[in-house]
């Protein structure tokens, strides 16, 4: 085959079209108004979902034995606050709900019914022990709140893989594939101290918990969402706690089951 | 003419080259869940949260744990369904072509050195006829950056080891999605034999850089003079003495020992009967969450 110079620089040429077209239509597109959290949602959470218990059971349908402190890193301070769990006495000052913190709540046997409040806010109610969180989008730095049992949850969409925004696809390359976003990050602090377990399992309030939500279709059509929590505790935790847990998508709100925390 | 071969060549070459999430590397498996169960081993009768139907329960309450020693389940690996779950240090690796094309990705876990392809060019599983292993046939698809594989083609065998069968005809669906440097695994089995809904759990793993595995190897003995004359270890029905051990143990109602969908749900609270004993505080595994604490 021959191709003469001139070919040569025609083809060139068109390549150099094509990347100018590319950046026009980058720069030259009209302003497009940021999305909103709520309109730029990855994946959708909102509806009623029930825990399907197929893991911990023992451990998460019935309140465990005192000391029972099996799967979770607890170092040795860990352990003696945890061997001193005294129900009557969180009964006694009000304090049925330790079980039901950030650190523990998706770990709780129940129905979650999940909403946008607007649009930088979705809201995850429980049906067990009548909780609220609350995941604030498009915060970076947390307002300045007493502690509380929920704390403050910092939420945004997960950024796509590799460098850069990933909207940038040079000319001639083929999209990414494997790499699109599609879980939601959510980063609590400033909690109460609580239980990891109905046995008195503490956390404390230096607590921190990292959680990734991922959404999926099974064959049968089924819609389940998993919850990968990361509990770091520099109190009474050895290493960072790692949990996942399991949600299947209801039709409507039959189940729904509000009942009062429990401290047994 | 040069100059345009190499431009053209850098161009087409290019369009293969996709960036796609790594599962590549050295994983260590969180036995932040049930670590009793998938370190030491799963309590005699405990089939709780498993959506057993009556033949497998039955199935389950007859096992005999010397069951283990025969010859033909001495080196018995896992499958891959429950290896994902069991003693699951992992090694992933990927298998390019020359054309820097995915083909697949494999796995390694060092117990019973089972090694699993997972084929993400699109090929077709075998036909049903076709070969039925520990590991099965699994392919994948990407669903964003979530892998989505499907296995089939899995020999029978269990699914807690404690008695708990699974069938050849169960379908696994794993969907593996990768959090910096956490793998989350989520399986959902269908096993149209012995559950009666999907069983859907969830796995974690951390990177481990420095992890050795080692290679494994596994040896025929006899291991119990009894077991001679084909005789194979069972307990007939309702003859088993041990399936309520656990209820004493950890203060747990006999009742839910059984299993099955119904109480795997919130609401089997309210009906859960009281436990028929309990001790005051635990004795048995009551730290485990890892081989030097179980």
């Amino acid at each position: 085959m021959k191709i003469n110079r001139h070919k040569f620089h025609c083809f060139t040429l068109l390549i150099s079209l094509m990347a100018s077209a590319y950046t026009f239509a980058q720069r030259g597109a009209p302003p497009v108004p940021p999305q909103t959290p709520r309109e730029a949602a990855l994946i959708d959470l909102t509806g009623v979902w029930v825990s399907v218990i197929s893991e911990d059971w023992r451990w998460r349908m019935l309140t465990p034995l005192r000391g029972d402190f099996a799967n979770i890193p607890l170092n040795a301070e860990g352990k003696r606050v945890g061997m001193a769990w005294d129900p009557e006495q969180d009964r006694a000052f009000g304090l049925e709900c330790k079980a039901y913190g950030a650190a523990n709540l998706m770990r709780v046997p129940g129905r979650l019914e999940i909403s946008w409040e607007d649009d930088q806010t979705l809201a995850i109610r429980t049906d067990a022990g009548n909780q609220t969180r609350r995941l604030h989008f498009n915060e970076s730095t947390m307002p300045s709140e007493p502690q509380s049992l929920q704390g403050y949850s910092m939420a945004n969409w997960e950024k796509p893989l590799g460098t850069g925004d990933g909207s940038f696809t040079p000319p001639f390359f083929g999209a990414r594939v494997g790499t699109a976003p599609r879980s939601l990050e959510v980063s609590t602090s400033n909690l109460t101290g609580g239980y990891l377990r109905k046995n008195g399992v503490p956390y404390s309030d230096q607590t921190t918990v990292q959680e990734f939500f991922d959404y999926h279709v099974l064959p049968n059509g089924e819609e389940w969402f998993t919850v990968t929590t990361i509990v770091r505790d520099p109190v009474y935790l050895r290493t960072a706690y790692i949990t996942s847990t399991d949600f299947k998508k209801q039709n409507d709100m039959s189940g729904w089951n509000p009942s009062p925390c429990s401290a047994e | 003419m040069k100059k345009l071969t190499v431009l053209i060549t850098l161009i087409f070459f290019s369009l293969s080259a996709f960036a796609q999430m790594d599962f590549s590397g050295e994983w260590a498996p969180v036995y932040h869940e049930d670590a009793a169960d998938r370190i030491p081993g799963p309590e005699l009768g405990d089939y709780m949260g498993l959506p057993l139907n009556s033949a497998a329960l039955l199935r389950a309450q007859s096992w005999e744990a010397g069951q283990i020693s025969l010859m033909q389940n001495q080196c018995r690996p896992h499958s891959s369904d429950y290896g994902m779950r069991g003693l699951g240090n992992m090694r992933v690796t990927r298998d390019l072509d020359d054309a820097q094309e995915w083909v697949a990705f494999k796995t390694f876990i060092a117990a019973w050195g089972s090694e699993r392809t997972i084929w993400m060019d699109g090929r077709e599983h075998p036909p049903e006829y076709a070969e039925y292993t520990f590991q099965g046939f699994s392919s994948a698809v990407w669903e964003g950056n979530t892998l989505v594989v499907t296995t089939t083609h899995q020999k029978a065998n269990y699914h807690r080891r404690n008695g708990v069968p699974s069938s050849d005809q169960r379908i696994i669906t794993e969907y593996w999605t990768r959090h910096g440097d956490v793998l989350t695994v989520v399986t959902a089995v269908d096993d149209p034999v012995f559950f009666t809904e999907p069983l859907v759990r969830s796995q974690n793993w951390v990177l481990d850089l420095g992890q050795q595995q080692s290679s494994f190897y596994c040896e025929y003995v006899g291991e119990l003079p009894e077991l001679v004359d084909g005789k194979v270890p069972h307990y007939l029905p309702g003859e088993n003495p041990y399936l309520d051990e656990i209820a004493t143990t950890y203060g747990i109602p006999i009742e839910v020992l059984s299993g099955g969908a119904e109480k795997m749900y919130p609401e089997y609270q309210l009906v859960m009967p009281e436990a028929e004993s309990s001790p005051l505080m635990c004795t048995v595994l009551c730290n485990c969450q890892g081989f030097a604490d179980c």
